[in-house]
């Protein structure tokens, strides 16, 4: 088949946990918390999204109860960010390590590990998926179709209605909108939890959808790929979206074109996504036009009553 | 005490029939033998440390022991040494590692404990009391490519591999040479994948390849992604590691299967006779000497072509046969081995080029 639309119908597989689990970084970090813990939350999707589709063998309450359990494995995130004020970043290093550590021994102890999950058939959106070359990106899973949903929602409920401008009042200035009767607090711990679940349902993507099994540490480091689109689309939806396709693209070309014979260094093949995303952080910081885009009290603690 | 434990060493080695002469050169174990085995990976990690699990479970029926192990122990000196030294501490006195990435560790462990014996699978240091060991794994994947040329109707097979060097270079060759054995216009396209356990990247380039006109998905990476593509897609593949009709019956026709227990067997012995002398720049197994072996065959074979594919493995279960036998030319024309010769160890280690028929990059 041709290379392109080979290409271009495997990009959804590379593109959309990124997608989702910046999406999601991005509201947990609109409140003002500085959440590194992705890859952790996205293990935690994975390997509970297996195993709930092995146990109840519906995928789509699968996926919620991935979703849930991201959440609930984040109020530990949020007990030590929230309650005891311990610096974010290690917070988040932490919850990485423990995930991990978590998720490997729960697959194991369960019996989850390499025993394949039925997913999602793919559905054809006729007329799109008739069309040449880029027919195969509207043959996917619903979950596929719903990102841009949950995009427009995301972006509506953060610009447009008052829950969301909290939330956003309590990432730049807890302060005031703590004497405007604003709970800090109550917010972020919101904007963690349902950020969780947004990174929870990337890694259940990954697992349940995508690849159909768990394996431990299946995830391979793309949590940390989406914090970067997060830094990249300097906290704005519709960048992270177009940086998560971008990367889609890259991740998706490679086995294209080594399937294909087309001849590269190999080395320098493994290298592309990398370097690229390491040249796409130098645009963006020499670039600095909108460097006011980023959380005023992104990492701060919020502690009533002291003065900052 | 020690006289005890001695006199109950020897009563155990001779309950297996062993003669318990210890050899003035071998390693003389402190006290009964005792076998422990370090995993990097979960038992059930359908791969790599299962094909070892499953070893030792054979190996505790056959030499009648009782083999403890520990699961998930990652590839550093802070984690490998306490889980080593808390065994050797309860009296184990035979170390079975299973990773690359325990060699250092096992090196320096290896002068510590000097009446312990160490083995590592996969590992590249040996010492007076520490041997590593592999398999040749390229014989086992050339039997898998024959069955992968004899089912594929397009003659364009896929292979997925993890990185770009010597012991994923000599099975892809070997996979080529094997598939050209039984049609000599196979060709074998390769994507790396540039790592062992990423089922994602797996997955889109076994995509990737069927997509390009592949019918036979051959694989040197941990996971059986590619062979539950290949079903999922309605075209065949082959396995690496343990037999992965488990995960893939109508896909999986072959699989390259360790079995480190023939093995590790005839070492243990060695070790509780006291006449274990390892080899000073390890072992590498060939199926004869244990190690690897397939299982076979599934869809699309039949009976005339599954006997060749027997034939050839018997011939290598008695050493008959050598994949690496001259004349081994590459696709720039370089003569690796002559006419005669046997490529040598340490070219199948560096092996960095490609013969007739395997389409890759560079």
């Amino acid at each position: 088949m041709d290379l392109i639309t080979s290409w271009i119908g495997n990009i959804p597989e590379f593109a959309v946990p990124f997608a989702l689990a910046a999406l999601g970084l991005i509201i947990t970090e609109k409140s003002g918390v500085l959440a590194l813990g992705a890859e952790g939350l996205m293990l935690v999707g994975a390997v509970i999204g297996v195993g709930a589709a092995l146990t109840v063998d519906n995928t789509a309450v699968a996926l919620a109860i991935a979703m849930i359990a991201a959440s609930v494995v984040s109020l530990l995130f949020a007990l030590m960010v929230l309650v005891m004020r311990i610096n974010q970043v290690i917070s988040g290093l932490v919850l990485v390590f423990f995930c991990q550590g978590l998720t490997t021994l729960t697959g194991t102890l369960m019996g989850w590990t390499n025993q394949p999950v039925s997913g999602l058939g793919a559905i054809a959106l006729w007329p799109l998926s008739e069309l040449p070359y880029v027919g195969r990106f509207f043959i996917q899973n619903v979950v596929v179709y719903l990102v841009p949903v949950i995009f427009v929602v995301a972006v509506w409920a953060l610009n447009r209605t008052t829950p969301g401008l909290r939330l956003r009042a309590v990432g730049e200035n807890p302060q005031a909108a703590d004497a405007a009767g604003i709970s800090v607090l109550g917010y972020r711990l919101a904007a963690i939890m349902i950020g969780a679940a947004l990174i929870g349902l990337a890694g259940a993507f990954i697992a349940v959808l995508s690849n159909k099994l768990w394996i431990s540490n299946m995830t391979a480091g793309r949590g940390w790929i989406a914090v970067a689109l997060v830094i990249f689309a300097r906290w704005s939806p519709w960048k992270a979206l177009a940086g998560a396709l971008l990367f889609g693209c890259i991740e998706a070309l490679i086995p294209q074109l080594a399937a294909s014979g087309i001849k590269l260094p190999q080395y320098f093949v493994f290298m592309a996504p990398y370097a690229i995303t390491l040249g796409v952080m130098i645009w963006v910081a020499a670039s600095k036009r909108d460097s006011s885009s980023q959380p005023g009290a992104l990492g701060t603690p919020f502690i009533r009553e002291e003065r900052t | 005490m020690k006289k005890l434990l001695l006199s109950a060493g020897f009563a155990l080695a001779s309950f297996f029939g062993l003669t318990n002469v210890a050899n003035a050169e071998g390693l003389t174990l402190d006290g009964p033998p005792k076998v422990a085995m370090i995993y990097i990976s979960p038992t059930n990690d359908g791969g790599w440390t299962q094909a070892f699990d499953e070893a030792r479970l054979r190996l505790e029926e056959e030499l009648g022991i009782k083999i403890q192990y520990v699961e998930s122990v990652p590839e550093s000196a802070s984690a490998i040494r306490p889980a080593v030294e808390r065994f050797i501490k309860r009296g184990t006195n035979i170390v079975i590692g299973t990773a690359f990435g325990y060699s250092d560790t096992f090196k320096s462990l290896s002068e510590d404990y000097p009446d312990v014996a160490f083995l590592n699978g996969s590992g590249t240091t040996n010492g007076p009391n520490l041997l590593s060991f592999y398999g040749r794994t390229y014989e086992s994947q050339y039997l898998c490519g024959m069955a992968a040329g004899a089912a594929s109707e397009t003659g364009k097979l896929g292979f997925v591999a993890a990185n770009p060097f010597g012991p994923v270079n000599w099975t892809i060759n070997a996979y080529a040479m094997g598939a050209r054995e039984m049609n000599p216009d196979a060709t074998v396209s390769v994507v790396y994948t540039g790592a062992w356990n990423d089922p994602t990247k797996e997955r889109s380039a076994t995509k990737a390849l069927i997509d390009q006109g592949a019918d036979v998905i051959g694989q040197h990476v941990d996971t059986p992604t590619p062979q539950l593509v290949a079903q999922e897609n309605g075209v065949l593949g082959t396995g690496h590691h343990r037999d992965f009709r488990e995960f893939a019956p109508e896909a999986t026709i072959c699989s390259s299967v360790w079995v480190w227990d023939r093995f590790l067997k005839t070492e243990l012995e060695k070790i509780i006779a006291g006449n274990w002398v390892p080899e000073p720049h390890g072992a590498l197994l060939s199926m004869q000497e244990g190690g690897t072996d397939i299982a076979c065959c599934g869809k699309n074979i039949d009976k005339q072509e599954e006997a060749k594919i027997m034939a050839a493995r018997d011939e290598l279960l008695k050493g008959e046969l050598e994949v690496y036998a001259g004349p081994v030319v590459d696709l720039d024309g370089n003569v690796r081995a002559a006419e005669g010769e046997v490529l040598p160890d340490g070219a199948l280690w560096q092996m960095d080029w490609f013969v007739d028929g395997v389409i890759t990059q560079q």
